[in-house]
């Protein structure tokens, strides 16, 4: 027989999982031990919010639920900001955090936090097991819930009592779940596909918007055939990223209040916007009633309650991105006209952008361009929050890698955790964290891990000793009022690398910015790059 | 308009929680909410009854939707359905009210369970707008206390 925490083990080996991300304590201290006698791989995180964003960032490469593990009490509470991310970016993690004893819940006994309770808002579903028999079923559910339908994070709460107790029943995994309440296969509705159809054919000026469902379903090639098939140009959002590399004829940029403005100026332009996998959220689009007045919407979604929560759209289409499209591409669509295009093309040519940056220091926009032209093909670029994220989303040249950001919660500090999990996922990704400085010091306690588990993740800080977007806000809002945004002369950034032996690079000038990149990109091992930047330099 | 929702959901723990702190976080109202167990041991039946605009009633059903432990979501009109709650009322009385107050029992088909000297303890059951019409029959005689169930529904279909 063997007890709950060993069948916790179990459970995951069953899902193939050989790396999980955690910070133990006592409440949790039975699984450790099953891990102690597994071959699953602990990563040791200096903060378990880490280990949400490490299980984040591993599980958007890996495309399947990863796994973190945290303590009761403040390790679990810690970890609330990493899933309450995952939340919001629909990505599939299986959290698992350690209770107090059953016979103590609801005491206030040390280190006990109500996390069922606590992360009932952000969470896609959640357990708090009783039984250890119910573990088998629990866990294949959670892992099932994780990665279906819109995934999300989901949470399993033990009880250290039901950790330590022995199973009845022999260890069985079960197959498959049975579930009343979640059924999240969807068959593609022809009727819909067929209005759409109808729809695209009436459209003179069709433009998609794609948002991070594209990519979360897998969905990137089978839309990129779909905009070539028919040549339907495409914007799309923060998390939507990927679909198209930046030099390809179709691409129209990325819209919102900190996209392209010829992006935003396609949406008002288009006759018919076929949204895909995208919430439009207040930072896509502005005022999306006003938008649903003036053009024909297809919003297309796996998650129902998406449709109609910020638009009411013309024509609904609920279900898989790969299924829909592919049913789509079978369909009698006339190719949209090139004149759409080419007009497309002009108002591309004739936005200008008027900012100016400094040339003090090094330009943020040659900074991400550069950076990311000369990263590997399939690179990892992870985007923190920020100005650096903003710069990094306006500038980045989309290859065939990955740009892996917080669009929904706008979490600081999520680059460096996050990045760690995606090198781990796939190390022979070339993987760059880029931060602020500000983002950087809310997770630099993580460049210990990277060390020590020798994960080369290249860490570049955009640096202006001042908490950028904050300040801009109140550069534009309050009368250039600067309270609580400046962050000075420190960390020494290299005595920082020093003190965790990586090798640093620094660069103070665009006149540099080719060497110090090369050699920072060049070099195998987890390192530290800053650049300076001024702090006058604006997003807008 | 009004949302009367007829919701299956797993009897477990939480569950109850987990369905208000959805109208809770997302700001929809709670005109009223009955559960009580299904002659299926495991599943609960919930009546909840929210009041908004079209969209946050939808809204409503497809997040009531999204929740795992949700079995089953009918939305019920008022037309199509037969909605039914149950209140207890102490009215106040003298011994010059009191037999008003038991004519009007009378004619609304109230019940009185408790004769006291200074009040009349009545349950009356209607839905929701006759449990306000009886409210509003009784006010002027003074009420001292009311404990309502909030509304069940069923289709009649």
């Amino acid at each position: 027989m063997m007890n709950g925490a060993e069948a916790m083990v179990k459970c995951l080996e069953a899902e193939g999982i050989t790396q999980v991300f955690g910070y133990p304590g006592v409440a949790i201290a039975p699984f450790y031990e099953g891990l102690y006698h597994s071959g699953i791989q602990h990563i040791l995180v200096r903060q378990e919010q880490n280990a949400g964003h490490a299980a984040s960032g591993y599980a958007r490469l890996s495309r399947k639920p990863a796994v973190c593990v945290v303590t009761s009490g403040p390790g679990a509470t810690n970890l609330i900001t990493a899933l309450a991310t995952a939340y919001a970016d629909s990505i599939p993690i299986v959290a698992i955090s350690g209770q107090v004893s059953s016979e103590l819940l609801g005491r206030d006994v040390f280190q006990e936090a109500d996390m069922r309770g606590a992360t009932e808002s952000f969470v896609k579903h959640s357990y708090l097991v009783k039984d250890p028999d119910d573990l088998p079923r629990v866990f294949k559910e959670a892992f099932y819930i994780a990665s279906t339908g819109r995934k999300g994070p989901v949470l399993i709460d033990v009880p250290i009592d039901v950790q330590n107790r022995e199973l009845t029943k022999p260890f069985a995994y079960p197959e498959s779940v049975t579930m009343r309440g979640y059924k999240p296969e969807i068959r593609v509705n022809m009727g819909q596909i067929h209005k759409v159809v109808a729809a695209l054919n009436q459209s003179r000026k069709p433009l998609i918007c794609a948002g991070g469902g594209v990519i979360l379903g897998d969905g990137e090639e089978m839309l990129r055939a779909f905009c070539e098939k028919f040549s339907i140009p495409l914007v799309h959002t923060m998390m939507g990223m990927g679909v198209l590399p930046k030099k390809h004829p179709l691409y129209f940029g990325m819209l919102g209040n900190n996209g392209k403005p010829y992006a935003n100026k396609a949406v008002r332009r288009a006759d018919l916007l076929l949204v895909v996998g995208a919430r439009l959220a207040d930072r896509a689009i502005p005022k999306p009633e006003n938008l649903a007045q003036r053009v024909a919407v297809i919003h297309i979604d796996i998650d129902t309650a998406e449709i109609g929560k910020n638009m009411g759209p013309t024509i609904p289409l609920v279900g898989d991105v790969k299924d829909i499209f592919g049913a789509l591409m079978a369909e009698p669509i006339e190719p949209a006209a090139q004149s759409w295009i080419d007009e497309l093309e002009e108002v591309k040519r004739n936005t200008l952008d008027g900012r100016v940056f400094s040339d003090r220091f090094v330009n943020p926009n040659t900074l991400v361009q550069k950076l990311s032209e000369k990263m590997a093909d399939d690179a990892v670029y992870v985007a923190d929050v920020g100005q650096n994220q903003l710069w990094s989303a306006d500038n980045y040249v989309m290859k065939s890698g990955r740009f892996l950001t917080t669009g929904g919660m706008g979490t600081m500090g999520y680059s460096i955790p996050a990045a760690m999990g995606a090198k781990l996922f796939a190390p022979e990704r070339q993987t760059v964290a880029v931060c602020g400085d500000g983002s950087f010091q809310m997770s630099m306690n993580e460049l210990a891990t990277l060390r020590v588990n020798d994960i080369p993740v290249k860490i570049l800080v955009v640096r202006n000793r001042y908490l950028g977007l904050v300040r801009e806000y109140q550069y534009n809002t309050y009368d250039a009022h600067y309270e609580g945004v400046q962050l000075y002369d420190w960390p020494r950034y290299d005595k920082l690398a020093e003190a965790y032996d990586m090798p640093f690079f620094a660069c103070a000038h665009t006149d540099e910015l080719d060497a110090t990149l090369d050699a920072f990109l060049a070099c195998p091992d987890a390192c530290l790059m800053v650049c300076e930047v001024d702090s006058e330099d604006r997003v807008k | 308009m009004k949302g009367i929702f007829s919701v299956l959901v797993e009897n477990r723990d939480g569950v109850l929680s987990s369905i208000a702190g959805l109208f809770a976080r997302r700001g929809y109202n709670i005109d009223s909410l009955a559960v009580g167990v299904t002659d299926n041991s495991e599943i609960s039946s919930m009546t909840i009854v929210s009041s908004g605009d079209q969209r946050t009633i939808d809204q409503i059903e497809k997040q009531l939707n999204k929740k795992i432990d949700v079995i089953k979501v009918r939305r019920l009109t008022e037309a199509k359905c037969v909605t039914l709650e149950m209140m207890l009322i102490k009215v106040s009385c003298s011994a010059t009210t009191r037999s008003s107050i038991i004519e009007l029992c009378q004619i609304t088909g109230a019940k009185i369970m408790k004769v006291a000297p200074k009040y009349l303890l009545l349950e009356y059951h209607a839905d929701p707008e006759g449990i306000e019409d009886f409210i509003r029959l009784v006010k002027g005689y003074g009420i001292l206390e009311i404990q309502r169930t909030g509304a069940i529904a069923m289709e009649k279909s």
